[in-house]
């Protein structure tokens, strides 16, 4: 077969075929966005249906969206969503996080209100007089306070609080990423730019200065 | 049950006087304007501006007792406010009033634009800059240094850095050994070296490169932490006790802006004083570098005068301690006071106290000819 022959335009059948094919694949493509970008409502819409809790127990959830986000990057597809989604995912993370960490700073409540009723029972079958509410304020302050100092020192409280400083960090940095976005997308400066202008000016600063520094000593043996 | 009816009646008064109080309270709160709270007003005013950092000099409120002038550095966590509070708790008037020549280094507000700036920085530039301006304007070619807390070790840096400017150094409330909280025995002291070494540093690292700084509002809620109940108690039941005394509900608004004015503590700089300090405890081990040069606490040949709060749950006792093993010089002096690591600033007790064995010491080491004749 000639290269004339093998040419869609020499064949109006072939060049149909071929516009066909290629509309097909623009229509694929544009279902793909449409899927990718629409996806997280009704997903997430049906998880909370399911979870009447809301996003306490969040993980598998943030987890999902981790990896949907985290897939290959497209070159046409508008990576704000993905920026977003990440943005959520860390948002539900550090709920979870939170929710851990109130857990195990809720803890010493208990044992103070345990030691609490037991100091007051010993005092009442001793027969002391009831005290004001002054009194008893003090004295629960008094063991509150110390059972909540022990606790801020447990592994498991430092593991928590860390945790959640880690999560919110993240959430944090994602957020930082989709305003950065936005703010490409209108061409103003980002904070990144903000930053790398104020690390050139500290640099620049400390020159001067080192320079300023070096003629004034040279100045002062000079004199010498 | 005339007992019982006694103690629900009690109980029920106390109510309706603690629910009037609150009502006083927070009826004074709202007739109280920001302006009629003053903090830091001994009399001062500015020689020199560097960047956000500013020289000021104190007016004298006596004849000079000591001949060198004295520079005041507080740290970048919270404001050089402490110290001069209000007038009759005021560190920097209690000084002024004993004839010492004042001049106070005030750090600013620093923000996302200062977040480059090490240690570094503020030691060999910022501390460098205002001894040398001070040292001009006085014909002095020394001056005393005073350090509180994080700004004690920046000025503990520079008189190891750079001995030949330093006549004393005074310090107060400045941790040397960040570890050494672990051989204190009270429960509350240290959650912060705790805390610290908890972290990863990557987390300190990813701290500062999401705000650019160490923001003001993070350190408070750390600090919050460390006095659980006074933290839970004292928008309620502390208000109702100086709700009916016009000074100490004073006080209690003042102590309140002082503790609200917590600026940001540049990133870098932050990067340096959890990791490098608190984390890896580098200034008593000997292998803190500051522009290239170790700092050698050896290289200390100046008086240095070392005071800290025996119930300081910030620094606790010990982290201060551990200086005087390790200073090159002989004249070495240590003195605890009762207090905790605010209490010794501005609790009517321990801060006359502070005051005068700063002063006693400087004197006693440094007296101005004149006044002696």
């Amino acid at each position: 077969m000639s290269e004339k022959e093998q040419s869609p335009a020499a064949n109006p059948d072939a060049a149909f075929e071929w516009a066909k094919l290629w509309q097909t694949m623009a229509e694929s493509s544009n279902r793909m966005l449409e899927a990718w970008s629409g996806s997280m409502a009704p997903f997430m819409l049906a998880r909370l249906s399911e979870k009447p809790a809301g996003f306490g127990d969040g993980n598998e959830l943030s987890a999902a969206i981790e990896r949907m986000a985290q897939g290959p990057r497209l070159a046409d597809v508008w990576d704000i969503d993905r920026k977003m989604a990440l943005a959520f995912g860390a948002w539900i993370e550090m709920r979870q996080r939170l929710a851990s960490y109130c857990a195990v700073a809720a803890a010493p409540w208990t044992e103070a209100s345990k030691r609490f009723l037991e100091t007051m029972s010993a005092d009442g079958t001793r027969g002391a007089p009831h005290p004001d509410w002054r009194e008893a304020f003090a004295k629960w302050s008094e063991i509150s306070n110390e059972e909540l100092i022990r606790n801020q020192r447990t592994d498991g409280f430092l593991q928590a609080q860390k945790e959640l400083l880690q999560a919110g960090l993240q959430l944090r940095s994602r957020q930082d990423d989709v305003a950065e976005a936005a703010s490409a997308m209108f061409g103003l400066p980002t904070r990144k730019d903000f930053d790398d202008v104020t690390r050139q000016l500290t640099e620049l600063r400390r020159e001067v200065r080192a320079l300023a520094r070096q003629v004034r000593d040279q100045k002062i043996e000079g004199a010498q | 049950m005339s007992n019982q009816e006694s103690q629900a009646s009690r109980f029920a008064r106390d109510m309706a006087a603690n629910a009037e109080k609150m009502f006083k309270a927070t009826q004074l709160i709202a007739n109280t304007r920001d302006e009629d709270v003053n903090i830091g007003t001994t009399p001062k005013h500015l020689v020199m501006r560097r960047d956000k950092v500013e020289l000021f000099h104190y007016e004298p409120m006596a004849e000079a007792t000591a001949r060198t002038p004295v520079l005041l550095a507080y740290g970048l966590i919270g404001r050089y406010t402490m110290a001069d509070l209000q007038p009759d708790r005021s560190l920097v008037r209690s000084l002024l009033s004993k004839g010492l020549d004042l001049w106070l280094i005030d750090w600013g507000q620093p923000g996302r634009t200062e977040r480059w700036l090490t240690i570094d920085d503020y030691v060999d530039d910022y501390i460098d800059a205002a001894v040398d301006r001070i040292c001009q304007e006085t014909g002095h070619d020394q001056v005393t240094l005073l350090g509180i807390c994080e700004g004690g070790v920046f000025t503990i840096c520079y008189a190891a850095l750079h001995p030949e400017k330093v006549k004393n150094l005074v310090l107060t409330i400045t941790p040397i050994d960040f570890h050494a909280d672990t051989k204190g025995t009270a429960a509350h002291h240290g959650f912060l070296n705790i805390w610290t070494r908890s972290l990863d540093p990557e987390d300190i690292d990813k701290l500062v490169d999401t705000y650019g700084v160490i923001p003001g509002e993070f350190m408070s809620s750390v600090f919050s932490m460390m006095t659980p109940m006074r933290s839970l108690t004292k928008y309620n039941v502390d208000l109702i006790d100086v709700v009916d005394d016009e000074a100490k509900f004073m006080n209690f608004l003042r102590m309140e802006k002082w503790l609200a004015d917590r600026p940001h503590h540049p990133g870098e700089a932050a990067k340096q004083w959890l990791k490098e300090l608190y984390q890896q405890n580098r200034l008593v081990e000997g292998s803190f570098e500051l522009s290239g040069r170790r700092v050698d606490l050896r290289s200390i040949t100046a008086p240095v005068l070392n005071v800290f709060a025996l119930d300081d749950h910030i620094i606790p006792p010990d982290c201060s301690r551990a200086l005087g093993a390790k200073l090159g010089g002989k004249d070495y002096t240590e003195i605890p006071l009762p207090g905790g690591h605010v209490g010794l600033f501005v609790s009517s007790k321990s801060q006359g106290k502070l005051s005068q064995s700063i002063a006693d010491w400087l004197i006693a080491r440094d007296a101005n000819p004149v006044s002696e004749t």
